[in-house]
């Protein structure tokens, strides 16, 4: 029998970090095992420590925990050793670590995260680099289970594994009714999020001047969508209304208030952080308080994250596909990884801020729960089919189609999607004069032009592909940063970034991007 | 860790979703966003009382932010 999904853990970080009670955690993880074969999954542990194991997969054991190219390295044989259809990480970045990705957006007077912890690397084919432009043809389904980072109390793990083990997939129903928390400044772009995927924002709240004391009752919805601020290290998400920055969000206030079930997509900057809870007064993430209160699924960004204060942008647009994915009956690892498809899929080539966005989200969760159930056809309640397929609904025929189109998806955008890579060409003086006029025209002051140029694989130029080579030559973005006059300190808006794509020395697209 | 240097205010994470005012601890060793341990990392006025103010601080450093548990007002 073919194996369907592996747990991949270090067993010496598990022993070291947890002692005897490492072996609740065994236990709990059996279960997993046990409840995924019920449901037509064969599960299987693997350690990238043991020498035995990764042997067996043609792999390198990994001596050091925290060495990142022999983790991706030992992930990639496992996974090209079984081809599984699920990969659970099991830990936090303490036991197996992210991939830190070069950040592409990178400003000492702007976006300063130097790196971005992900792990979308585990969910791709290209080996080991810290180049994120490599990560944007994802074809494996990959979610994370965290404990807390420098906490050895086993309980925390356990109940999360316990929640995959006793989870249930519910109806659409169970799904229409949302609860969504808005930063007030940015209500505009949170309601039309909320639009797309229900058909309505009337039931967003924003902050000012809700929040945080949220009742049971309004944390009730399974489907929880929040656009706030969000700040590293911290167990908070903050609201905005001019200066004022009010808690919104926080972790000590949705204790035990979760239903069983929620899935969450959290466009907020460093959302999905993990961080050591001792940094924070013993106070773990809203993340990490989510998925012990039973939440399934929470999809968020591990740094500084991006969008525009109206209309919807890059978080905006890969948290609702996420979302679109899950109320669609999609695993909640599938919905992570057509989430990055269809954001990607969209452009010709991802910017800076949109390369960014692609990479820094990823999932917390087991990727093989399905939180809700597809919408089953016609022929489907016949009694031919419901002999053919046994009622399970994760039956391997279906999942394998599912998996090729998403192969076929990934392995396309790779091989087709330009990403951009900074440059030190000098704006055509033409060129810089226009978008200086389109500046002005704006109101924008105190700008900087940077220009980056794009790099389109090689390897996807075939057919019709071949004509467009000789257009992509000579393409050049140049990002204009600046302020907007009249616009108070700290108010969304006043921050504006123009993008303009040359070809051939013309300027063939404009983009205007406001800060949140 | 105890780090000394002066406070200003400075604009932070320009063009992304976390823009704002923040407040900054300019040292010899570098650069930190100061925030106070459990303290708003938006606005917090306890902080931006200390704007202009040379301070020795006690806390953690996280990549390059200042957390505080305490501090002395030097000048």
């Amino acid at each position: 029998m073919g194996i369907d999904k592996i747990i991949i853990t270090n067993r010496v970080a598990l022993n070291k970090k947890y002692g005897p009670s490492v072996s609740r955690i065994d236990r709990a993880v059996e279960r997993l095992i046990v409840a995924d074969k019920r449901r037509g999954i064969e599960t299987m542990v693997a350690a990238i420590d043991s020498k035995e194991a990764m042997t067996a997969v043609n792999g390198k054991a990994v001596f050091d925990k925290n060495d990142q190219k022999a983790v991706k390295a030992a992930i990639d044989a496992i996974y090209n050793a079984y081809h599984p259809d699920y990969l659970l990480i099991l830990g936090a970045p303490d036991i197996i670590p992210h991939q830190d990705l070069k950040n592409p957006a990178y400003d000492p007077n702007g976006d300063e995260d130097r790196v971005v912890p992900t792990d979308i690397p585990y969910a791709c084919d290209a080996g080991y680099s810290k180049e994120p432009g490599k990560f944007i043809g994802p074809t494996r389904v990959v979610g994370r289970l965290p404990d807390l980072i420098n906490v050895s109390d086993a309980s925390y793990l356990v109940s999360l594994l316990d929640t995959a083990v006793r989870h249930k997939t519910r109806t659409r129903d169970d799904y229409q009714r949302y609860f969504s928390v808005s930063a007030e400044v940015w209500k505009g772009s949170t309601s039309l999020s909320l639009a797309k995927l229900f058909g309505s924002g009337a039931a967003m709240v924003t902050s000012p001047p809700k929040g945080p004391s949220w009742t049971q009752s309004q944390l009730a919805p399974r489907v929880h969508f929040i656009n706030c601020h969000g700040a590293q290290s911290d167990p908070n998400f903050y609201g905005q209304r001019g200066n004022d920055y009010p808690v919104a969000h926080s972790a000590k206030n949705i204790v035990r208030k979760i239903m069983n079930g929620t899935v969450v997509a959290v466009e907020c900057c460093y959302g999905a952080e993990l961080y050591d809870p001792g940094d924070s007064d013993m106070q773990p993430g809203i993340c990490s308080t989510y998925l012990r209160d039973g939440a399934y699924g929470y999809f968020g960004s591990s740094t500084i994250a991006y969008g525009p204060s109206e209309g919807n942008g890059q978080a905006d647009l890969i948290c609702q596909y996420f979302l679109d994915e899950v109320i669609n009956g999609a695993s909640l690892g599938e919905a992570a990884l057509r989430a990055r498809h269809r954001f990607a899929s969209a452009y010709a080539h991802l910017d800076p801020t949109d390369l960014k966005t692609m990479v820094q989200f990823f999932l917390l969760g087991d990727p093989s729960v399905h939180p809700v159930n597809a919408v089953a056809h016609g022929l489907a309640k016949t009694k031919t089919y419901k002999q053919i397929f046994k009622a399970h609904q994760n039956i391997r025929g279906t999942r394998m189609l599912r998996r090729e189109k998403n192969i076929r998806t990934g392995v396309n955008l790779s091989r087709t999607l330009g990403t951009v890579k900074k440059s030190a060409e000098e704006v055509p003086g033409k060129i810089a004069g226009l978008i200086e006029a389109m500046a002005k025209e704006t109101g924008i002051s105190n700008f900087n032009i940077k220009t980056f140029s794009i790099e389109f694989p090689k390897d996807g130029i075939k057919g019709n592909m071949r004509r467009l080579d000789g257009l992509r030559k000579g393409r050049l973005i140049c990002m204009l940063t600046g302020i907007k006059k009249n616009v108070p300190k700290a108010a969304p808006g006043r921050i504006v970034a123009l993008t303009a794509t040359l070809q051939d020395g013309e300027i063939i697209h404009m983009r205007r991007i406001h800060s949140r | 860790m105890r780090l000394y240097g002066r406070v200003i205010k400075k604009m932070l994470y320009a063009g992304t979703k976390s823009e704002h005012e923040g407040i900054v601890l300019m040292t010899p060793e570098g650069e930190f966003k100061l925030r106070r341990r459990g303290g708003n990392p938006f606005r917090d006025d306890v902080l931006e009382a200390l704007e202009g103010r040379e301070i020795d601080g006690e806390g953690i450093v996280r990549d390059d932010k200042f957390i505080m548990d305490c501090w002395d007002i030097i000048k």
